[in-house]
């Protein structure tokens, strides 16, 4: 790169005010009159080029063997007057006014020189990008335009994670703990579908359900029922926008206690960071059982618009949206809003998470 | 626009240097810009195929189901009619997925299309910076930047291009608007627009990814939902920028397309034309 950049400079006598040519000459538009004429380049004579006129040039890119590159004298020092008279109808020369580029003389062998090492740069470059690129397409995108070829890799995988570890970081770094999600107006509800992933738990569960707190700092396994939660717990309730990672979103109106009393009233272990949230009525397309885990990180668990809802749209939760308990977390997407949560474990370590199995990111942040 | 290669040494010239045969050229663009402009190549591709993938998780536009298949996206109506008028593909197994399965990394494949499409958004925006960075060091800027004679010129050009196909046939002679400007008034307007898409593009991007930290970003758009309308619609700029950018580029010659990849042009007329004048 820095032998490019030498070589380009090389072409561009303008910037190197060493050879004693002067910006603005580049102009040739200047006006005798003009505020900026006193620029000793626009009181030059005629056919008289500067002292830097005609330039010696080292064009030793790439250690090839220099020569000489001399300006055309008359194509620069010597027309900002003669423009002056013969080309009319030119704006005054500003800081924002286009440039009349140099024309420089460049012996061929050079030229040619340039040209086959910035053709070879390109076509290496051009076959890089075609290589790379290919490679990182998914599988099932390879295979639809006949690459029989299997060339999923572990390499391919670390990558495109490692991209996406990125781009969760920069959702680290943007949220803030005490900054609220926008809250809306009733009028301002949207309809929200049933989005369970799977197929819908028969309503069976819910007679017998229980959330099991684990990992506090007592050290016991602590179960509720949803009448000890409602008692014990004052209700919040919050009309947020719940985005989905497909892209669509509803404003819905929840209610239920803030996640952050449920930690006060059974703290977890110092140590603990991550709340491990699980739902084990979740159900996969067939209709069998695929517990469903997230992770939660403890910061987001303590902001006050994190909830355990237990309503919605002012009534108790159907088996649509995860009677009797959810998580409404709506600073990350959807998909961390756990439906029908039946055991909490406090943890140290990041605990595994049901999409970030699946190539999706693992923290969500929206 | 004339290929000009003047003999060397100048007749006028009053150099006292010897003669040495030498080609004339100019710098026309900057290393980082002719680089980032390739590169913009790849991303850009990458960037809608995985968009478009990601489109088909939840479209936006749709309408009711329809009675017979239960289809409402619209980009599935599109690959269905498709594949009913199109000789040759009325066999094709998924109408509905004929758009997603060809300008897409397909459908159903919205993970891996999210992982790509943050790569070269980042990679893009990465771009973007080094895109500027090259136009403020070479000082290409300047050359971008609109003028106020710019719609009158901009229609000379227009009336220049739509004539110019008839002019060809008539055999009639059709000369090029004149302008000492490195760029046209269509150019212009052209090469100065789609870097204020790229910069929406972000800014939208980042609005529908990020809508809750920054909310007030997607506020600016109009909400969630407008920023994502945007982003889609922002994506067609570049489409229909890079067509006729192919053509003319071609159309206009080697020279011209040399100059993206080496960086000067030996298409010296117009620093010539002022000396000439004196």
């Amino acid at each position: 790169m820095k032998d490019k950049e030498n070589g380009d400079d090389s072409l561009r006598p303008k910037d190197k005010p060493s050879t004693g040519v002067e910006p603005k000459q580049e102009t040739p538009e200047l006006p005798k009159a003009g505020p900026e004429g006193t620029t000793p380049s626009a009181s030059m004579p005629i056919e008289k080029p500067k002292a830097g006129g005609a330039v010696e040039q080292r064009v030793d890119a790439d250690g090839s063997p220099s020569s000489s590159v001399d300006h055309k004298p008359r194509t620069d020092e010597a027309h900002p007057s003669v423009a002056a008279k013969s080309v009319s109808a030119k704006k005054p020369q500003s800081f924002f006014a286009e440039q009349t580029p140099l024309a420089i003389k460049v012996a061929p062998r050079i030229l040619r020189y340039r040209s086959r090492r910035d053709f070879l740069l390109f076509g290496a470059g051009a076959l890089a990008v075609l290589t790379g690129g290919g490679f990182l397409l998914p599988q099932d995108t390879l295979s639809r335009i006949g690459v029989r070829r299997n060339i999923d890799s572990p390499a391919k995988e670390w990558f495109l994670n490692r991209a996406l570890r990125i781009d969760d970081d920069v959702a680290e770094v943007l949220y803030s703990a005490n900054r609220s999600v926008p809250t809306y107006t009733r009028s301002q509800i949207t309809p929200l579908k049933n989005n369970y992933n799977g197929a819908t738990p028969d309503p069976g569960y819910i007679s017998g359900w229980k959330l099991t707190l684990d990992g506090l700092t007592s050290g016991l396994n602590i179960s509720l029922d949803i009448q000890n939660l409602l008692t014990r717990f004052s209700v919040h309730e919050q009309i947020t926008r719940l985005v989905c990672v497909e892209g669509w979103s509803a404003i819905a109106w929840w209610a239920g206690l803030r996640f952050d009393d449920l930690l006060r009233a059974y703290p977890p272990m110092s140590q603990a960071k991550w709340a491990l949230v699980e739902s084990s009525v979740n159900l996969d397309g067939s209709g069998n059982p695929d517990p469903y885990f997230m992770s939660l990180g403890l910061a987001t668990a303590r902001h006050p618009q994190t909830l355990l809802a237990t309503h919605f749209n002012g009534q108790p939760l159907t088996v649509d949206h995860g009677a009797p308990l959810r998580l409404l977390v709506p600073m990350k997407l959807g998909l961390k809003n756990v439906k029908a949560i039946t055991r909490i474990t406090y943890v140290a370590e990041e605990p595994r998470d049901y999409w970030a199995e699946r190539g999706y990111s693992r923290y969500d942040g929206i | 626009m004339n290929a000009l290669v003047l003999p060397h040494p100048e007749p006028k010239s009053t150099s006292t240097l010897p003669a040495q045969p030498g080609v004339l050229v100019v710098r026309k663009h900057h290393f980082l810009v002719r680089w980032s402009h390739w590169l913009n190549v790849p991303l850009l591709l990458g960037l809608i195929l995985s968009g478009i993938s990601i489109y088909w998780a939840s479209p936006i536009y749709q309408h009711k189901p329809d009675p017979n298949t239960g289809n409402t996206d619209v980009a599935a109506d599109i690959g269905i009619w498709i594949c009913t008028h199109v000789p040759g593909l009325h066999h094709y197994n998924s109408p509905p997925d004929w758009i997603y399965n060809h300008v897409s990394l397909g459908p159903g494949m919205l993970g891996p299309a999210l992982r790509l499409h943050w790569l070269c958004a980042y990679l893009f925006m990465l771009n973007g910076m080094v895109y500027v960075a090259g136009l403020v060091r070479g000082g290409g800027w300047r050359s971008l930047l609109p003028r106020r004679t710019d719609l009158l010129d901009a229609l000379r050009m227009f009336r220049y291009y739509v004539g110019f196909p008839f002019a060809k046939l008539a055999r009639r002679r059709w000369p090029h608007p004149v302008f000492n400007t490195k760029y046209n008034a269509l150019q212009r307007a052209a090469y100065f627009s789609v870097p204020v898409a790229g910069f929406l593009s972000a800014a939208t991007g980042w609005a529908i990814h990020k809508p809750m930290q920054l909310h007030w970003l997607a506020a600016l758009f109009g909400g969630y939902n407008a920023a994502r309308v945007w982003h889609f619609w922002l994506m067609w700029i570049y489409i229909q920028f890079v067509v006729p950018h192919v053509i003319l580029v071609f159309a206009d010659g080697w020279d011209t397309l040399r100059s993206m990849i080496v960086g000067w042009s030996t298409r010296v007329g117009r620093s010539e034309v002022v000396a000439h004048e004196g």
